[in-house]
């Protein structure tokens, strides 16, 4: 960001001389001149001034340490270098003080060299803590954005969530249930974190989310599946397995089955369940079959389960984001204003990463409308008026299902 | 040639009656280590003495990727495939000293780092004689030559001190596929087949194998289903046997004697291949 200085000197040849100096002296400086504090304070107003070059004598009773007093409210990181032909009329300790850094006296040989000399050691001075307070800025102004946006991006995501992962279940399982003959199925995916989070998850034959029991992985019938890397046949659920395996609910009771690993990679594992194929049950023919179809099926769950990682990785980022600023945040100790909308470039991005969901069961202006009227509404009423709309919700819901015969 | 020669007269004395129900080939005095994923300690331990054959304890390790040092054994399995070899092992050799070594990944294969990590601190460590791989890394993880190189090495240093290291063989894995001749390896690649008696083996030299062994194990969920994984600690299980009736012999003899056992008329035809 260029560094803007301002020159106060009520002497017109002297102001031009100023500032025909720091335009030709190559500081990559933008220079705003001013006759008289009025209209010094006028430019202040309008544009952040970094350093002022100020005339301590600017004639009608003003001086410019006067005028530095009132620079400073306008910017409080403001420096000053103070010209003057009487250096002796100046109280040093009070305009160090106040921002003055520097004295050129104008009663003795005040060169193109001193001047620039005096404005250049200045601006170094400047840059270094100007640079670091428009990062802190930025920091807190990305803050502010998406703490703002966070919750929408969550909802939104919520929204959409739900369809391309069980959707992408249910295909596979209907393909691999009728060739291998089993009379049900389920998908189990298990995804470990860099952070060593682990998630757990489980679907049924019609993509439906099943219950999980609360035991470790390493106890489970996927473990056991994924660490032989190969289909296996279980068509005598006997005792032997008491002891090192314990069995989801959705597991138990069955008379046979055909389980697989599916590839799906990174720190992702995903199992292949099928159940209850009609004695003598399972054969080789069919985990062959069913090794095929979790190498087709494998890319299905991989792109599926992929989405839900760009999402993962979206809150990641954001949330990393808020915990690197949250120091910057106290310091500058402003306040996010949770009533106000987000920037229009997080929301047009946000935007375009809903877009680029092909998946999503609405399209993007609509989720984000929908979120936004949701947010507002908790904003302005309150956690009550958002459980009352969820009820209208699934009210109209219902209604539609029994209009449409859906359910 | 006429009358039998020496040869013929060690092959008579060289039966699996006289060496593998020795009273005394129960294992004691060998250090077995279990390179797979983690073993249930309690179980094991509860399931022998049960049984009235109380195992020695149980120690190990648990290896991951990008982790220098080992972390300590807490006595878990990652998943349950390692506490069936482990079971196998005990079952045919109950008195051998079990280390396991737990490389299971968080996607339920294991980096080829992880394996040689594991290899060298089974021998320099725990000084094991024998080493049990049925957790294989898959073929896509070894494309890279200088990591096949490496794993090479790893199963060469083993023998050059003298450990042997059984790997489950199938038609893809990496380890047998890793050499090129069957007879060079300094690893003992063992196929499954099913036996009437599990101390029962056979010699069948084939592509990358040279071994099959009872391919059924008898604790976990799948360990009824035949399978590699569950031969190979029938195989180190009966070395085991072996080595605690003479515990210096060397891997070449050891993979000798069971040439030879199985010659020597060890009726070690399977029931089924």
């Amino acid at each position: 960001m260029t560094d803007t200085v301002l020159i106060v000197d009520d002497e017109d040849s002297v102001r031009r001389t100023f500032e025909d100096w720091l335009r030709t002296a190559g500081l990559g400086v933008r220079v705003v001149a001013a006759a008289d504090a009025e209209a010094a304070l006028r430019a202040a107003e309008q544009t952040p001034i970094d350093l002022a070059v100020l005339d301590w004598n600017l004639g009608s009773g003003s001086d410019g340490l006067r005028l530095l007093e009132d620079l400073v409210l306008f910017h409080p990181d403001i420096v000053a270098i103070l010209v003057t032909g009487f250096a002796h009329q100046a109280t040093p300790l009070d305009a160090l003080r106040m921002g003055v850094r520097d004295y050129l006296d104008k009663s003795t040989d005040l060169t193109r060299e001193a001047f620039v000399g005096a404005v250049r050691k200045q601006l170094d001075r400047i840059r270094p803590a100007k640079r670091q307070r428009e990062l802190n800025r930025s920091l807190a102004a990305f803050r502010e954005a998406v703490e703002k946006v966070l919750p929408i991006v969550r909802t939104s995501a919520a929204l959409n969530d739900p369809v391309p992962l069980p959707a992408a279940v249910k295909s596979l399982l209907r393909f691999a249930g009728r060739a291998a003959g089993a009379a049900d199925g389920a998908l189990v995916i298990r995804h470990l974190s860099a952070d060593g989070t682990e998630t757990a998850l489980a679907y049924g034959a019609e993509g439906q989310p099943l219950p999980l029991a609360d035991l470790p992985f390493s106890r489970s019938l996927a473990a056991s599946v994924v660490s032989r890397q190969e289909p296996a046949v279980l068509n005598d659920v006997g005792p032997a397995a008491s002891g090192v395996l314990d069995l989801h609910p959705f597991e138990q009771q069955r008379t046979s089955l055909l389980a697989a690993p599916l590839p799906v990679g990174g720190g992702t594992v995903a199992v292949l369940e099928l159940f209850d194929k009609p004695a003598p049950g399972f054969t080789d023919d069919d985990k062959r079959v069913v090794a095929a179809a979790a190498e087709v099926g494998a890319d299905l769950i991989r792109q599926a389960v992929a989405e839900r990682q760009t999402h993962r990785l979206l809150f990641d980022a954001v949330e990393a984001a808020l915990r690197a600023s949250t120091g910057v945040q106290e310091a500058m100790g402003g306040a996010a204003d949770p009533g106000g909308p987000p920037p229009d470039a997080v929301m047009a991005r946000l935007r375009e990463g809903l877009d680029a969901d092909a998946n999503a069961v609405v399209d993007a202006d609509t989720a984000l409308g929908l979120v936004e009227a949701v947010r507002g509404l908790a904003v302005r009423h309150g956690p009550a008026a958002v459980a009352h709309c969820t009820r209208v919700v699934n009210d109209l819901r219902q209604l539609l299902d029994g209009l449409t015969g859906i359910g | 040639m006429s009358g039998p020669t020496v040869f013929d007269e060690l092959f008579a004395l060289l039966t699996p009656d006289r060496l593998l129900k020795d009273p005394r080939a129960t294992g004691e005095g060998v250090s077995v280590a279990v390179i797979d994923s983690g073993v249930e300690r309690a179980v094991l331990e509860e399931k022998f003495r049960a049984a009235g054959r109380p195992i020695n304890p149980i120690d190990g390790a648990v290896f991951r990727p990008n982790e220098p040092a080992p972390r300590p054994y807490d006595g878990h399995q990652s998943s349950p495939h390692g506490t069936t070899v482990a079971d196998i092992i005990l079952t045919m050799a109950p008195r051998v000293r079990l280390y396991s070594a737990d490389i299971f990944g968080p996607a339920g294969t294991c980096e080829v780092e992880t394996v040689i990590a594991a290899l060298r601190h089974a021998i320099d460590v725990w000084k094991v004689k024998v080493v049990n791989l049925s957790l294989g890394v898959p073929e896509h993880k070894l494309q890279q030559l200088p990591r096949r190189q490496l794993l090479h090495r790893a199963i060469e240093e083993a023998y050059f001190r003298d450990v042997l290291v059984f790997a489950a063989a199938h038609n893809e894995h990496p380890f047998t596929r890793s050499y090129p001749a069957a007879f060079a390896p300094p690893l003992i690649s063992v196929d499954k087949g099913l036996f009437d008696d599990p101390l029962r083996f056979a010699y069948r030299l084939r592509e990358h194998v040279e071994f099959q062994a009872h391919g059924r194990g008898y604790l976990g969920p799948f360990a009824r289903e035949p399978a590699t994984s569950w031969a190979t600690p029938h195989l180190a299980g009966i070395a085991a046997r072996i080595l605690s009736l003479k515990p210096d012999l060397k891997p070449f003899e050891i993979k000798t004697v069971l040439y030879w056992l199985f010659r020597a008329g060890a009726n070690g035809r399977p029931v089924t291949a």
